[in-house]
């Protein structure tokens, strides 16, 4: 069995644990991060796109409001290109009267996050589609941020300072030495899920950044971690109603976040706990919630095209807390085991949201220096990540570029932009196991169509991608001195176009099932839908299912017994305790 | 950029299920590379846009040539050439507008210009040294089919002239004459006039200007607002006291009645109400006749007529009314074209870089005309500007239908294009 | 001069249907809101691929129609009448220039999908018959570089491992068009200029073995169709077949294209970009339909109307949030459960398909929409094609077959009802 040796092992391939292996690999450490899929399968790619200005925090939790607005500053430096410099309104809706308005700005300029409150006209200048009946528009420097792009980009970061990304690597067991008293987490024993091999890897400090998984992982090494999945669910329509984030000015609560991020609006969330964070399910009411919520920011949302509906879980940690997760706190948790349980060499980090992740990691690594007892200090805050350069991302980048080097031709995905080149090279240089992998990098199917002409199209690109490169296995080096293709850019039409072709490795993870690809990714798709499936978006899945059942007939292809770890994800939904729509 | 609201027709791009009809119809993007088609520029790069954004993403919009056959074949109803159009102004917003697409969009200043001196302005315009240096400076295809200025006089001038020919009666209608019948082609709306008298109709011209859709189709919404402003100001109070607005220019009328209002977001009272009161022609001679009050003692015309529908006619939504009547003509022949589009588009072949995919759009419909037979005479068709294009690549004339029809009562003579002296028929209906 | 029939819907059924009533001498007028679903098929005539959750493909249609619903069009229209339709619209197709044909004793020909899968038809037109299952010559599949909706290796690699024997090949894409960007009717158009179809034969020459039938997108002309078959054929001197794409769907506008020269010829008039928004009844007798203008509604009277709006896909069905289903024209009463979780099952490819795409209009044996109660809403008023409810026929796979049978049957009660009363046109006679 293959062995590692580092440093640090970090569990868990989020926007936390690429943080951490980023961090500790500028600092000098070793560093080898697992993810038991691939990276953003968590929370980090379910979330709502929102980099907070920490508003939403300044009168119920000051302290989360600081860390926000610091980090907030932070991120736009080191990942400008991951955030769109959208803003955001807080706005007085008929229903939030009363003094949390001016709380709200009091409190903002008390933790030092620039507010200002600006006419209603200039408002609905720039968002026109607002309810005409709010009273008051507050201006704050929230953003939208796509988490997916930032997670590759900390990734390559890592990757350039010397870390190994690892993933479809899944923990099996926590490697332990010692008994009571001096018990010392020494690393994990892990199985290559698409080569079905055990690897096992050593490691001084173990980092359990697994997110809403961290107790499973904790538990492994005898240590209770009691992490509150809150699960929330996200409602997305098909364009953008609002190009600002639009924010309730009230304590916060359901549904009352309106946030733009790349060509949808997505509105959310909820908050229930939950026992599995794996397996969610969206109840209906969960939906009118959302969209009664949204019609009170943005009058006849429900109306409009409803695209998806998806569930993410918050990793919530509250020491010895049992109560609702609305109200559970969202302050990051570090727990250092050795002073906790009396293990040593093992961290959880926990709790906390998106917009924190690198202050976060800051704390778990400076927590790691201290064990290993040296002292680096952290870089992370004035580095930018690859692809920072190109400056904060702007909704008609994509199109621009497919404009200026004539990219039509090649276009797989219509809806999102994106072109062929982009799949190749996203598919032979990220991992990809499922079309789910490839959407996260590239948004493949994340459109109006939601797959209906770009799964078939995905499906026969990577088929040829295969055979290219098993009759190409023996020509190596470079073609033209063209660029190879770099993951900060993996968004970008141009830069895939330009770049040397891609080839898929020998060693890489086999693609060669494509009716798999086809099905799962078909069904994956489904399940975002089917809560939300009513007027237009029906009309659309009804001439998907006219391309997938009358055209190609894909219900009767041969290898019907083939599974991924993406079946895992529809079976649940045909098990027997599953919603039925009809008995 | 107009505001958005929730009748904007940028909305509409959430009708769009991605199907590739429109695209699968265009006639622009079948002939060159330059245009991906509808879908792609429409609905898909909607939601790519946005007010405010560093620049506009869009280049290859500027290809549609707004001929609108996107959206009569949409099994969904998205305002495809309507985004397009909006996203044109967006780029001329932000980068401006060359001299030549100012000039293109100003018809009526041109023609008024024109028609101080109509036979000095032909003879200036229409050599070739002129056309080369036209298309060398300014960008307008030499080629391309420019209208020449009416040398006797413009249709007021005609109005003023023969003021007491013109009949009264209690029954009154006003008719829209836009520019091309004011200042190159009088002889249509003389056409018109006669016809509507043979029926008992006073015809009321007051005052109106531009509808303004080449500016529309260029891009400068804010000035085409203006000339739409002061056409409901002129023309609505007639609408609204049950008189019908009556257009041979089937562009004019569709600008008044939707492109104007949805382009610009124009729905106030008066433009709804001039909207509402607004018709073609022969929509509204259709309605006269399903009434049974049409006058149909035709003549027969013993001629084979290609009729072409322009896609300005088309985008009325109100079938193809002129070829309805003129089927009551004895011994006319007449055989529909089912081309797409002229290419000419309004002021979009006259453009150096689209002369030719204009030309390449157009073939089918000259194609067409050709497989007719050596024994056609004319070519018929309601817009001016596809009649230039039809003549300049079939080499044939075109007339309007309503020529045809002034013809078939015998009150016009189609080929020297004016009306029959002393023949107005002042007996009442049937 | 009224109308006899105004069909609203200028799908395969409202095409269908029109042609069947200008036949009999009506006059007919077509209004639809765009084009149909023609433009998306893969223009084979599919009467019964699947039933229920069967994993196999149904194999004698006309055998197993009593295994459907009992209140499904095919089940009201009878084995023998829809069989007969079938037989009708072949003929009325060759007549147009488009020949389909099927297995003599009625049992579905399969032939590859774009993925390929093994796809159940009841008639294939000319240009797909070479792709029979059960022809034993091995097959090429040909493709280009580049083409975005076509993969042979893909169809190979499928038909392979279900024991076809068959091998691939890419061309360049110069072989087809200097241009970059063009989907697959530009192509067809592309293809009936002899340079080009000269190009592609010498092309294939270079990779096509002896006795191999060769497999292509369906991009083989549109108007010249027969034309480019022709030359292909008698050229390489082989079996040419196409295989369909994404849409635009070529063979599909090839037959869409024909119906509407038929009905021209037939003094129809197919108006399109015509959307029908509201109408008028009186004591259960529609008056007229109005459909959306640049500024007025246009008014559309007719003595009889006929309803082919094609369902959820055509536009024919809306529903919102609040779960509620509807009819777009008529506001018909739908048999959709009413309860919107009710409507869809968790698999998307589950093989008994979805309860809410199973509702529709129901009607009764003359094909008149029909209230719960079972009774007629409106006087003059038929329904046809895939609004019908109790019947799926996209999971079915019998989007041809309920159309065409349903808009004969349809237009078959109409004219009972236009010559049971006075009227002195000649007709040929039918027997139902």
């Amino acid at each position: 069995m293959k062995r590692y040796s580092t440093d640090v092992l970090v569990i868990g391939g989020g926007s936390t644990g690429t943080g951490v292996a980023w961090d500790a690999a500028l600092r000098g450490l070793r560093v080898i991060l697992i993810e038991k899929r691939d990276l953003t399968h968590g929370t980090t790619g379910r979330y709502h796109g929102l980099l907070h200005s920490g508003g939403r925090y300044a009168v119920k939790d000051p302290q989360s409001a600081i860390e926000c607005i610091e980090e907030n500053r932070i991120l736009r430096r080191t990942h400008t290109h991951c955030i769109e410099d959208t803003g955001g309104f807080f706005v007085v809706t008929p229903e939030d009267e009363g003094d949390y308005p001016d709380r709200f700005k009091a409190a903002c300029a008390r933790v030092g996050i620039p507010c200002e409150e600006i006419p209603l006209k200039e408002a609905f200048r720039r968002e026109p589609l607002l309810n005409p009946r709010i009273s008051r528009v507050f201006e704050v420097p929230d953003a939208s941020a796509d988490s997916f792009l930032a997670t590759h980009a900390t990734a390559q970061a890592a990757r350039q300072a010397g870390a190994q990304i690892l993933v479809y690597h899944e923990v099996v067991d926590l490697l332990t030495e010692g008994g009571d008293g001096d018990r010392r987490v020494v690393g994990a024993r892990v199985r290559d899920v698409v080569r079905g091999e055990e690897v096992c890897i050593d490691a001084a400090i173990t980092v359990n950044a697994g997110g809403a998984w961290a107790g499973k992982i904790a538990a492994m090494a005898g240590i209770p971690v009691n992490v509150i999945p809150g699960k929330g669910v996200m409602v997305a329509v098909n364009h953008r109603l609002v190009n600002t984030v639009i924010n309730r000015c009230k304590m916060p609560s359901d549904g009352d976040i309106l946030v733009p991020v790349h060509t949808v609006a997505i509105i959310g969330t909820t908050d229930e706990r939950v026992a599995d964070p794996e397996m969610l399910t969206i109840e209906p009411w969960e939906v009118e919630l959302m969209l009664q919520e949204g019609d009170k920011l943005v009058p006849g949302l429900s109306r409009s095209r409803i695209l998806r509906a998806w569930a993410g879980v918050r990793p919530l940690y509250q020491e010895g807390y049992t109560g609702e997760s609305r109200n559970a706190t969202r302050a990051l948790a570090l727990l250092d085991h050795r002073q906790r349980d009396g293990v040593f060499g093992f961290l959880t980090i926990t709790g906390g949201k998106w917009t924190t992740f690198r202050l976060m990691a800051e704390k778990t690594v400076d927590k790691v220096c201290e064990q290993l007892g040296t002292n680096r200090p952290c870089l992370t805050a004035t580095t930018p990540v690859p692809g920072a350069e190109q400056g904060y991302y702007w909704l008609g980048h994509r199109l621009h570029e497919v404009e200026e080097a004539r990219l039509q031709g090649d276009l797989i995905c219509e809806c999102e932009l994106v072109t062929r080149t982009m799949i190749e090279q996203a598919a032979a240089n990220n991992p990809t196991v499922t079309l789910d992998d490839l959407r996260r990098d590239v948004r493949l199917g994340m459109g109006p169509c939601q797959g209906g002409f770009c799964t078939f199209r995905a499906v026969g690109v990577l088929h040829e991608l295969r055979l290219r490169t098993q009759e190409e296995a023996q020509t190596t080096g470079d073609a033209n001195g063209e660029p190879p293709w770099n993951v900060a850019y993996m968004q970008s039409p141009r830069q895939a176009f330009q770049a040397k072709p891609a080839a898929l490795g020998l060693n890489h993870s086999p693609l060669d099932n494509p009716n798999l690809l086809l099905r799962d990714f078909l069904q994956e798709r489904w399940r975002g839908l089917r809560p939300v499936l009513w007027g237009r978006q029906l009309k659309q899945e009804r001439l998907d299912e006219l391309i997938y059942l009358t055209i190609m007939n894909v219900d009767h292809l041969p290898n019907d017994g083939a599974a991924s770890p993406l079946t895992a994800f529809w079976q649940f939904d045909t098990a027997p305790n599953a919603k039925e729509a009809d008995q | 950029m107009a505001p958005l609201s929730w009748h904007s027709v940028d909305l509409t791009l959430d009708e769009c299920i991605k199907c590739n009809i429109c695209t699968s119809h265009c006639p622009v993007s079948a002939v060159t590379d330059l245009f991906p088609g509808p879908k792609y520029v429409g609905p898909q790069a909607q939601r790519f846009r946005e007010n405010g954004q560093p620049r506009t993403p869009d280049h290859s919009v500027d290809y549609c040539s707004g001929c609108r056959v996107c959206n009569e074949v949409c099994p969904t109803g998205v305002k495809i050439a309507e985004l397009n159009a909006r996203a044109r102004a967006q780029i001329v917003a932000e980068k401006g507008l060359p001299l030549r697409n100012r000039l293109l969009g100003r018809n009526e200043l041109l023609g008024k210009l024109g028609s101080f001196a109509p036979a000095l302005a032909n003879f200036g315009l229409h050599n070739p040294l002129s056309r080369l240096l036209a298309e060398k400076v300014m960008g307008i295809a030499r080629h391309a089919p420019l209208p020449t200025w009416s040398t006797s006089g413009t249709f007021r001038d005609w109005l003023r002239r023969t003021r007491d020919q013109r009949l009264k009666s209690s029954k009154k209608v006003v008719y829209f004459h836009g520019c091309a019948t004011m200042y190159y082609e009088p002889f249509i709306g003389k056409a018109a006039v006669v016809v509507l008298e043979h029926n008992g109709y006073e015809v009321i011209v007051p005052e109106q200007n531009c509808c303004g859709l080449p500016l529309l189709s260029n891009g400068e919404f804010n000035v085409a607002r203006s000339y739409h402003r002061s056409n409901v100001g002129r023309l609505a109070g007639y609408a609204r006291a049950g008189l019908p607005i009556v257009g041979t220019s089937t562009s004019c009328t569709l600008t008044l009645k939707e492109e104007a209002p949805e382009l610009l977001d124009y729905h106030d009272e008066p433009a709804t109400t001039l909207k509402l009161g607004t018709y073609d022609i022969f929509e509204w001679l259709r309605e006269r006749y399903e009434a049974g009050e049409l006058r149909t003692d035709f003549q027969p015309l013993p001629l084979k007529l290609p009729y072409h529908a322009p896609c300005q006619q088309r985008a009325h939504r109100i079938g193809k009314p002129a070829l309805e009547l003129m089927e009551l003509i004895p011994e006319l022949e007449l055989a529909e074209s089912h081309a797409r589009c002229c290419g000419i588009a309004g002021t979009y072949g006259y453009k150096i870089e689209k002369y030719q995919i204009a030309m390449d759009v157009g073939a089918e419909l000259f194609e067409f005309v050709k497989a007719q037979g050596r024994d056609v005479r004319y070519t018929a068709c309601d817009s001016e500007t596809c009649r230039w294009q039809l003549e300049h690549g079939t080499a044939l004339p075109s007339r309007h239908p309503i020529e045809i029809l002034a013809a078939a009562y015998g009150l016009y003579d189609l080929e020297r294009r004016d009306v029959i002296a002393g023949k107005r028929d002042r007996s009442e209906k049937r | 001069m009224m109308l006899d029939l105004l069909v609203i819907g200028a799908g395969l059924a409202g095409l269908t249907a029109a042609l069947r009533a200008a036949e009999a001498g009506l006059r007919v007028k077509v209004i639809s809101k765009g084009m149909g679903a023609l433009y998306w098929t893969p223009g084979t005539i599919d009467v019964l691929g699947y039933i229920g959750a069967e994993e196999r493909a149904v194999q004698r249609p006309w055998e197993r129609l009593d295994e459907l619903p009992a209140r499904h069009p095919y089940r009201i229209v009878g084995a023998g009448r829809a069989q007969a339709a079938l037989e009708w619209f072949r003929a009325c197709a060759a007549e147009l220039g488009l020949e389909y044909n099927g297995r003599e004793d009625g049992s579905n020909v399969f032939t590859p999908s774009p993925v390929g899968a093994w796809r159940p038809s009841y008639l294939l037109p000319a240009g797909q018959r070479a792709g029979d299952a059960e022809d034993d010559r091995p097959m090429i599949i040909v493709g280009f570089q580049g083409m975005r909706d076509f993969y042979p290796h893909l169809i190979a690699s499928n038909l392979k491992a279900q024991g076809q024997a068959v091998r691939f090949a890419m061309l360049p894409w110069s072989v087809l068009s200097e241009r970059r960007d063009r989907n697959t009717v530009q192509l067809a158009e592309a293809l009936e200029d002899p340079k080009t179809q000269q190009r592609l034969i010498d092309a294939l020459r270079l990779v096509v073995k002896p006795g191999e039938r060769i497999g292509l997108p369906a991009i083989l002309g549109r108007e010249a169709h027969s034309q480019v078959l022709t030359a292909l054929a008698q050229e390489l001197n082989t079996a040419v077949f196409e295989i369909a794409t994404l849409p635009p769907g070529v063979p599909g506008i090839r037959l869409a294209t024909a119906l509407r020269r038929g009905l021209e010829q037939c003094g129809v008039r197919v108006e399109i970009g015509m959307e029908a928004i509201d109408f008028h009844a009186e004591d259960g007798t529609i008056e007229f339909v109005e459909t959306a203008t640049s500024a007025r509604p246009l008014k559309h009277r007719a003595k009889w109307f006929l309803l082919a709006t094609g369902g959820v896909l055509g536009g024919g069905f809306d529903s919102n949030h609040e779960g509620r289903f509807w009819e777009t024209v008529f506001d018909l009463p739908l048999t959709t459960p009413p309860d919107r979780q009710q409507w869809f099952r968790p698999l998307f490819l589950d093989p008994q398909g979805h309860p809410a795409l199973r509702g529709g209009v129901a009607v009764n044996e003359a094909f008149q929409p029909i209230d719960a109660a079972g009774n007629v809403v409106f006087n003059n008023l038929w329904a046809a094609g895939g609004l019908l409810a109790h019947a799926d026929p996209i999971a079915e796979r019998s989007l041809e077959g309920v159309a065409i049978a349903s808009a004969v049957a349809a237009v078959e009660a109409i004219k009972a009802q236009a010559f049971a009363r006075v009227d002195h046109r000649a007709f040929p006679s039918e027997t139902p």
